[in-house]
């Protein structure tokens, strides 16, 4: 109950910021694309970044200072049998990320030039990258919150079909027993991620696990609205999942309901069996000596 | 009318002497393997006695097979919900110990012992565990009435009895048993076979025999509860039930099986019956008492023209029904009224036959005192010193007018060739002997030749099984059609030994 009234206080100011920010991105997507900007956004903007930072791999700021372009191609290709061939550089770069595992990237050499010559051209710059695409279809409205958070837990199934968030990711509070282990927990996903990055990974979610699962079938427009608002609203029920992200608190109820489950199973199996037969020739011998 | 063909049996009892070399034959032959260590597909009981495993009969505890319900026959364990329910955790199974553990020795402790005070032993060791074992259960145990307070004096079948009877039965001079050899009685409404819930069990169409598929059987083992007589088999190893196979291999091949075929008391006959598979309802719907008359009428007359015509029409062609005119099952059972199947009342409909025992021949108690030097030579068998009541729950689901016909027919046949053989007879009585039963000179003459005398080739008369025309009946593709489920066979089958 403490939780609720809390939430409605805070919901009025957080949407107005929210309003602000959807505001934001529109108007910064009115520029002209220059090359690769399609490509990085689909491709590579889930982990990298230029200029804005390291994310699940290294900011690529000054990328060609760093490395030459006969590796780069390489490199991009195919980053993982690299890594096996023994490539210091490609070592060096796994180790530090570990366990992130660069997938290949299946991109003709033309389209991977065109994305080093915007990493050049940005880096020159020292501007960030900031993808044209991820911006919210609409703005975001007061019932989105819990129409994500239904989308979240697969109350109301995704429309493509994809998997419900649920299934792998957790955030905190949600349903009765949380959600998946398997992905990240997201709880304070909106501060791990800048908003057009969030955005960005939610039409096009390019990490191994993700694609797999929602390659053929990705959220649609207004799912994505609803998601991010639920993402935003988490930042706002759990402050303190900000300074502590993504640990669980052990949840002994679970064993402890597991245990009591499994006894009583066995309870109620011996009440139904127990007229089973227990063996004929035992008893035969023990009712003989009496 | 559906004419079926049914290779049947006959164990003639009179003549078991219980010396297990049918289930030595059969162990050395399919159960020495890996698993099915403690299977006997063929044992040899005593009775009275618990038998293998102990106390089978008692269907109270393992609910084996048919019960009538509503005036159809279901099976005892339950119908298809129950099964469903009880898929994962059959209740009624008998244990390894009600069979038994199976157990070799340690015979290298006889070689590599250390030298001692002492002759070293060769230990009992578990064939299951491998550890040490102290045997306290074998396959025969209570054989020859051994361990009798415990075991014969439970035998199931002493419900018949007053507590008189029983008791009379373990007196010093009046104990009495015989042996009981037995194999799957390939039952023409095999419990096994409708428990089955991979459809992993059949009866072969062209002869009867009821096999498990070993690629289909997904070892849930309610064969093993639905089976009366406990004849299938659960190989922990292989996680697959099996059973007796009736040798077939030896039989398409014109063999008789290997238990048959050793019997060292040429007890066994075996042989083809046809029978109309449309009174089969109301055989097993039968009363009790009524059980053995309709199995009977279920088995067709071969010599009859219309017989021949209904087997022709369902396949089965003139070189078989030729053998099957010269089965010796069919004048056991059919002709002689002689053979009757065991314990009828669990409604399986059975197809192994017994000659009932006349032992023992020289038995005669009088004013309680035990003579065998008696005038009469072969005591009537009213005396007998074995309650007809306990035949009869044996042979003929309670009624004893089927055993004692079968017993005196019996007898008779003994009268008729002591006057023939001896002379020492009163022709009258034997006369009289023969009235009695409605049994002519020659049907006793036949009876004694079929049951003293017969040759290898009257004890087996195995009908052609055509294999060539049931590999065309399977059609061309029949390798495709095969059924593939469960986890397939761990082991390939390997050649030899």
């Amino acid at each position: 109950m403490r939780n609720r009234t809390f939430k409605m206080k805070i919901m009025p100011v957080f949407i107005g910021v929210l309003l602000t920010l959807a505001a934001g991105i529109e108007s910064a997507a009115a520029q002209n694309l220059p090359p690769g900007a399609v490509d990085f956004e689909k491709r590579c903007y889930s982990c990298h970044n230029i200029n804005g930072g390291d994310k699940k791999g290294p900011d690529l700021k000054g990328l060609l200072d760093r490395r030459s372009k006969e590796w780069l191609r390489e490199f991009i290709q195919a980053p993982a049998a690299m890594n096996r061939k023994g490539d210091a550089d490609a070592n060096a770069l796994f180790k530090k990320f570990a366990p992130e595992i660069m997938p290949d990237q299946p991109l003709a050499p033309e389209q991977i030039d065109g994305i080093l010559s915007l990493i050049e051209s940005l880096t020159k710059k020292g501007e960030t990258f900031i993808p044209t695409g991820a911006k919210l279809s609409r703005a975001i409205e007061a019932g989105d919150i819990d129409a994500g958070r239904e989308a979240f837990t697969g109350k109301v199934a995704l429309n493509n079909g994809g998997a419900s968030c649920i299934a792998c990711h957790n955030i905190n509070g949600v349903g009765r027993f949380g959600g998946g282990t398997l992905g990240p927990d997201l709880t304070a996903v909106n501060t791990k991620y800048k908003d057009p990055e969030l955005i960005s990974i939610l039409q096009n979610p390019n990490f191994p696990t993700m694609k797999s699962v929602f390659g053929a079938k990705p959220l649609t427009d207004e799912e994505i609205v609803k998601l991010f608002a639920y993402f935003q609203s988490a930042k706002f029920a759990n402050p303190a999942a900000q300074t502590q992200p993504a640990v669980a608190p052990l949840n002994l109820w679970f064993p402890a309901i597991g245990f009591l489950g499994l006894v009583l199973s066995f309870v109620t199996l011996n009440r139904i069996w127990k007229n089973r037969l227990r063996g004929v020739r035992e008893d035969l011998v023990r009712s003989s000596k009496k | 009318m559906d004419v079926r063909l049914q290779i049947s049996m006959v164990f003639h009892l009179d003549k078991c002497i219980g010396c297990h070399t049918c289930s030595v034959a059969c162990k050395n032959v399919w159960t020495d393997r890996k698993g099915a260590e403690y299977m006997w597909w063929n044992n040899v009981e005593t009775k009275p006695g618990t038998g293998y495993p102990t106390k089978w009969e008692d269907q109270e505890k393992y609910k084996g097979g048919w019960e009538r319900k509503n005036g159809q026959p279901e099976l005892k364990m339950g119908g298809r919900v129950l099964r469903v329910l009880n898929v994962f955790h059959n209740p009624y199974m008998p244990k390894l110990d009600d069979y038994y553990e199976p157990w070799t020795y340690k015979y290298e402790d006889l070689l590599n012992a250390p030298e001692g005070a002492d002759q070293p032993t060769a230990r009992p060791i578990s064939m299951v565990t491998g550890q040490h074992i102290d045997i306290e259960a074998g396959p025969n145990w209570d054989d020859d009435l051994g361990g009798s307070p415990v075991y014969a004096a439970n035998d199931p079948n002493f419900s018949a009895l007053t507590e008189e009877q029983q008791a009379e039965l373990f007196e010093i001079e009046r104990l009495v048993f015989f042996y009981l050899p037995r194999i799957c009685n390939h039952c023409l409404n095999a419990g096994c076979v409708a428990a089955c819930p991979s459809g992993a069990i059949y009866k072969r169409g062209e002869d009867g025999i009821v096999l498990i598929n070993q690629e289909v059987c997904r070892g849930w083992r309610m064969c093993v509860t639905a089976c009366p007589y406990k004849k299938t088999f659960y190989n922990w190893s292989t996680g697959k039930s099996e059973k007796c196979i009736l040798c077939f291999p030896r039989l398409e091949t014109g063999q008789a099986p290997a238990c048959f075929h050793s019997c060292v008391g040429r007890i066994r006959y075996l042989g083809g019956l046809l029978y109309d598979a449309d009174k089969m309802l109301d055989a097993m719907n039968a009363q009790d008492y009524n059980l053995v008359e309709a199995q009977r009428d279920l088995i067709l007359d071969p010599f009859d023209p219309e017989v021949r015509e209904g087997a022709l029409r369902n396949g089965i062609d003139d070189a078989t029904l030729e053998a099957v005119r010269r089965s010796p099952v069919y004048k056991y059972v059919k002709e002689w009224k002689l053979a009757l199947p065991l314990h009828p009342e669990f409604r399986t409909l059975p197809m192994l036959f017994y000659v009932p025992p006349l032992l023992p021949v020289m038995a005669n108690t009088d004013a309680g005192t035990y003579d065998t030097a008696n005038d009469e030579l072969f005591a009537p068998i009213e005396k007998a010193r074995l309650p007809m009541q306990y035949l009869a729950k044996l042979f003929s689901g309670g009624n004893v007018g089927e055993v004692s016909y079968a017993l005196k027919k019996q007898y008779a046949v003994r009268l008729f060739k002591r006057l023939e053989t001896v002379g020492d007879m009163d022709a009258a009585t034997v006369k009289q002997a023969l009235h009695e039963v409605g049994m002519t000179e020659g049907e006793a003459e036949a009876i004694y030749r079929l049951t003293s005398l017969p040759t290898m080739d009257e004890r087996f008369v195995i009908p052609p099984s055509h294999r060539e025309e049931a590999m065309q009946m399977l059609g061309d593709d029949f390798l495709l059609d095969r059924g593939e489920a469960g986890l397939g066979l761990r082991d390939r089958p390997a050649r030899g030994a």
